[in-house]
């Protein structure tokens, strides 16, 4: 055993400049897909993060002793969101304490974060400062943020407070009403849970190219192998030792790899944490998977990488005479598209129960679905451009293409399967004009309880007007809710082009006007909604973005092997005067043909199953995507197949090309 | 000699330290045959690419059909190679997932013919070859034997003027070597065209006109026996100054030749 370990070892290093690039090219492979495995896993247990350090705002009502009472609502400045968490202690308990603070507050005390104490510092008392009663008596630390420069405030009140005690539930969306609790243990908030859905379906999106990649990187070491391992059988060793033997070099390089791509994430890793979700970005801290995931992944990378391999060496195993002889392949059964149809069919039926399992199902059978069809079509493509070939070039490219649809799919998979990532979301991608146009008013607006609705409007005028603004209050109907009769808005228009500065001094002076309720403008109404659909495009970006890389990555690596693969072919024909131009453009044929097809065929697929989400039309910014995706795929993989160029140089410069 | 096809004059190569051609002087006759023979390392090989167009030689000039052919520039070269020069190599030139007619077309094809006429031409040879039935065979469906006999039509479907062959029965038992090598060299005969053949095997020197044996990167001095009845001069290979009086042991047995020094590896 050691000693074939050993034997393992020398080969792997002893391979000779070409092995040793293959070496080279799995373990980049391999440390790419790491990388971006470890970003999937890191942006869940981020979001994660995020969701336990928010939970305390989101009040559990205590079931035995309360020890305190909490409210939550939102507040806004400028265009930005400020979380008021108002807590009235009932009594001492030790260790009792909202996270990031040092203790409870006590009434008359605002804790504030940074990122708000700073804005305070910043602007004038009269537009931010004056809206929290009493004196700041402290700095939340960032265990109670979402994150770094979150605007929140912690106000301590009274249990007998009005803000403690009247109801906020006419506004689920952004209030919490007043609620006993026994500690802050709170619970997970329901946007951070949209969020975290909507991080794993991203993940679930990059894993399954990645573990393709990771499959075809392993095959690229075994492919090489073939020759010497039959040679290894000949002289011998049993089936075991040579399945151990290239078990043992493919995980020895995956194994480099996955730590080459730790490093790689870990290089990456400032850089991702600056992207902008759900309001901000992230604490360095989010960005570390933890101990455990990162070593499963370290672990689970190779034993893939090794698992492939063993697949992959079967035919070597299974005879001592080893490199199978080439004969023309049978083709492809007709079932697999039979397999995909069935599938596509399901989609409409499937959708209607809007259930988020059944459509996370019917979305992965059909991205498999996909990658059983994808060898099929290549196979048919190949048989149609042999026909109908005239250059050699082409011819090469066809009969190629027939000869192993499998490896010609494995070099296109990846920007076809993003295709379909790119047409699912690209028909969803919210437009933005989703939520109508941005309102032009300029005004605020307040509930109020009905039966004080004329004195409070009266109020508020003297307020406005004691902060030198001339404003126009009046009273309106309900709230909006239909039934909530108990309730009136007043309707606070604000002097045209009132600006920014003028609207915070507004919201300002009506802080406290009723007791929890906090003056909003139609546009503050709309900063949730927006900022979740720019978030969708961002995650659809960043999507994108993988699965680009990926597919690039694969491309290029597999245009690597498939020169080094058919070296000897390649260099005998260059001895024997075949321009290498021929060559690039058989490979480059083999490439673009297939891509073609099969891009356009993922793109329809995807869009067809993101069909029963839209309503009208694909808007703008889908089509923008989807067109950019297109170019992108095409240049990048067009241009990591250009790469190869010099590898092939490089093996036919060899003038006397012998097999190993 | 017939009229002079390819020479080579003072061809010198090195590798670093290692001198693979130290000065050789060599010429090729129309519808010529000749061995290249030596041990391995010899620098034999390093001929045949120097002659060939594939490498530079150091020094030297390498002369096809009076014009010069190393100075030009390696595209040139390339298309030198494609045209005038057909290659068979020991194994493995066969492009596998090409049918047979394919391979043999593909030549053609580079040149500009079109697909149909090309593989037309190409099929022509199947038969005169022994390969009758095998048009659309891939290489892998083929034995060693079949599969060179391709690789010959295909070095000769351009009509080349000279054909390299680079250990052509390296890979094969001795009788289907002996086969290989007679069409080889009647083929190549029959077409007009002279063979070049780098070999370590005496009994495949044997099938050609002359041989010139290769040892450190000199032609060593001694006779090339022709075939009886062919009408070919007998030519001593060597450099200036040395002489063929003391090597003229070479006997003939009917078709097949043994050089001096090779009758023990007869067997």
């Amino acid at each position: 055993m050691r000693n074939l370990l050993e034997l393992s070892w020398r080969l792997l290093r002893g391979g000779g400049r070409q092995a040793m690039l293959g070496t080279w090219l799995t373990a980049a492979a391999v440390a790419v897909s790491s990388a971006l495995l470890l970003f999937a896993v890191a942006a869940n247990v981020a979001f994660g993060a995020r969701a336990d350090r928010e939970a305390w705002r989101h009040p559990v009502a205590a079931a035995g002793t309360p020890v305190a009472i909490e409210a939550t609502s939102q507040d806004h400045v400028r265009d930005r969101i400020i979380t008021i968490v108002d807590v009235a202690p009932l009594r001492e308990a030790a260790g009792v304490r909202p996270p990031g603070m040092s203790r409870m507050p006590r009434p008359g005390e605002v804790w504030v974060s940074p990122g708000l104490a700073e804005l305070m510092a910043g602007l004038p008392a009269k537009q931010l400062a004056e809206r929290f009663p009493g004196k700041v008596a402290g700095t939340l630390g960032d265990d109670g943020l979402l994150y770094p420069g979150e605007l929140v405030a912690v106000v301590g009140r009274t249990p007998a407070d009005p803000a403690m005690t009247a109801s906020r539930a006419d506004q689920p969306l952004t209030t919490t009403s007043p609620t006993k609790i026994a500690d802050f243990a709170g619970k997970a908030g329901d946007e951070i849970t949209v969020y975290r859905i909507m991080a794993l379906i991203a993940s679930v999106l990059m894993v399954v190219p990645l573990l393709v990649f990771g499959g075809a990187a392993a095959r690229l070491t075994v492919a090489r192998r073939d020759q010497r391992l039959a040679a290894l059988r000949l002289v011998g060793a049993t089936p075991g030792q040579v399945v151990l033997m290239t078990v043992a070099e493919a995980v020895i390089t995956a194994f480099g790899g996955a730590v080459l791509g730790l490093a790689l994430y870990g290089a990456a890793a400032p850089l991702l944490g600056r992207i902008r979700m759900a309001g901000g970005s992230w604490f360095a801290a989010d960005l570390w998977p933890g101990v455990l995931p990162v070593l499963g992944v370290l672990l689970a990378v190779p034993l893939l990488v090794g698992l492939s391999a063993v697949v992959g060496l079967r035919r070597v195993v299974v005879s001592p005479l080893g490199v199978a002889r080439r004969q023309t392949p049978p083709a492809m059964r007709f079932v697999r598209v039979v397999a995909l149809l069935a599938i596509l069919a399901a989609v409409p039926a499937a959708f209607r129960n809007t259930s988020a399992a059944v459509v996370a199902i019917v979305l992965a059978l059909a991205f498999l679905a996909l990658n059983l069809v994808g060898p099929w079509v290549v196979g048919v493509i190949g048989r149609t451009t042999t026909r109908t070939a005239r250059s050699p070039a082409r011819l090469l490219a066809g009969r190629r293409l027939v000869d192993d649809p499998k490896s010609a799919w494995r070099t296109v998979s990846g920007v076809a399967l993003t295709g379909f990532v790119a047409g699912f979301i690209g028909l969803l991608s919210p437009s933005s004009d989703l939520l109508g146009e941005p309102p032009a008013t300029t005004g605020l607006r307040l509930t109020v309880p009905a039966a004080q609705a004329p004195a409070l409007a009266g109020q508020a005028e003297d307020r406005l007007a004691g902060a030198g603004i001339d404003a126009r209050v009046e009273v309106s109907g309900s709230s909006g809710d239909s039934g909530d009769s108990g309730r009136r808005m007043l309707t606070i228009t604000l002097p045209p082009a009132a600006g920014a500065a003028r609207t915070d001094t507004a919201r300002t002076a009506l802080a406290g006007l009723v007791p929890g309720r906090i003056a909003t403008s139609p546009v503050d109404e709309r900063v949730l909604g927006d900022q979740l659909l720019d978030d969708v495009r961002t995650g659809t970006l960043i999507v994108l973005g993988v699965s680009f890389l990926v597919a690039i990555a694969s491309a290029g690596i597999t245009a690597a092997s498939s020169v080094l693969d058919r070296r000897q072919a390649y260099a005998l024909l260059h001895l024997a005067g075949t321009p290498l131009e021929v060559l690039d453009r058989a490979r480059r044929a083999e490439t673009l043909v297939p891509l073609a097809v099969m891009g356009g065929g993922s793109i329809v697929t995807g869009m067809f199953c993101a069909l029963p989400f839209v309503p009208a039309v694909m808007n703008v910014t889908g089509a923008l995507t989807l067109l950019v995706t297109v170019a992108v795929g095409f240049a990048g993989v067009v241009g990591a197949g250009a790469l190869s160029r010099p590898l092939l140089r490089s093996v036919t410069a060899n003038p006397a090309p012998r097999p190993d | 000699m017939s009229e002079i096809v390819l020479s080579g004059r003072r061809l010198a190569k090195r590798f670093g330290p290692a001198v693979a051609l130290a000065g050789v002087d060599v010429a090729i006759g129309r519808a010529e045959a000749l061995a290249i023979m030596g041990p391995s390392g010899s620098g034999k090989s390093t001929l045949l690419h120097c002659l060939a167009g594939v490498m530079k030689p150091d020094s030297g000039e390498v002369h096809l059909l009076g014009q010069r052919i190393d100075t030009v520039r390696e595209r040139e070269r390339s298309a030198l190679r494609r045209t005038k020069f057909g290659f068979v190599f020991q194994f493995g030139q066969l492009l596998p997932e090409l049918p047979a007619e394919e391979n043999v077309a593909l030549p053609l094809m580079l040149g500009g013919t079109a697909r149909a006429r090309a593989v037309r031409e190409a099929r022509e040879w199947f038969g005169p070859l022994g390969l009758g039935g095998m048009e659309g065979r891939r290489p892998g469906e083929l034995s060693g034997g079949q599969a060179q006999r391709v690789a010959i039509a295909r070095a000769l479907v351009t009509r080349p003027a000279v054909i390299f062959a680079d250990e052509p029965t390296g890979a094969l038992d001795q009788a289907t070597g002996h086969e290989i090598m007679r069409i080889l060299v009647e083929a190549t005969k029959h077409n007009g065209a002279s063979l070049v053949v780098v070999t370590h095997d005496p009994e495949v020197a044997r099938w050609c006109d002359r041989v010139a044996e290769v040892r450190d990167g000199m032609i060593l001095p001694g006779h090339a026996v022709g075939r009886d009845g062919m009408g070919l001069s007998r030519h001593v290979e060597g450099r200036e100054g040395m002489g063929s009086s003391g090597h003229a042991g070479g006997r003939e047995q009917g078709r097949t030749r043994v050089l001096p020094g090779f009758e023990g590896s007869d067997a």
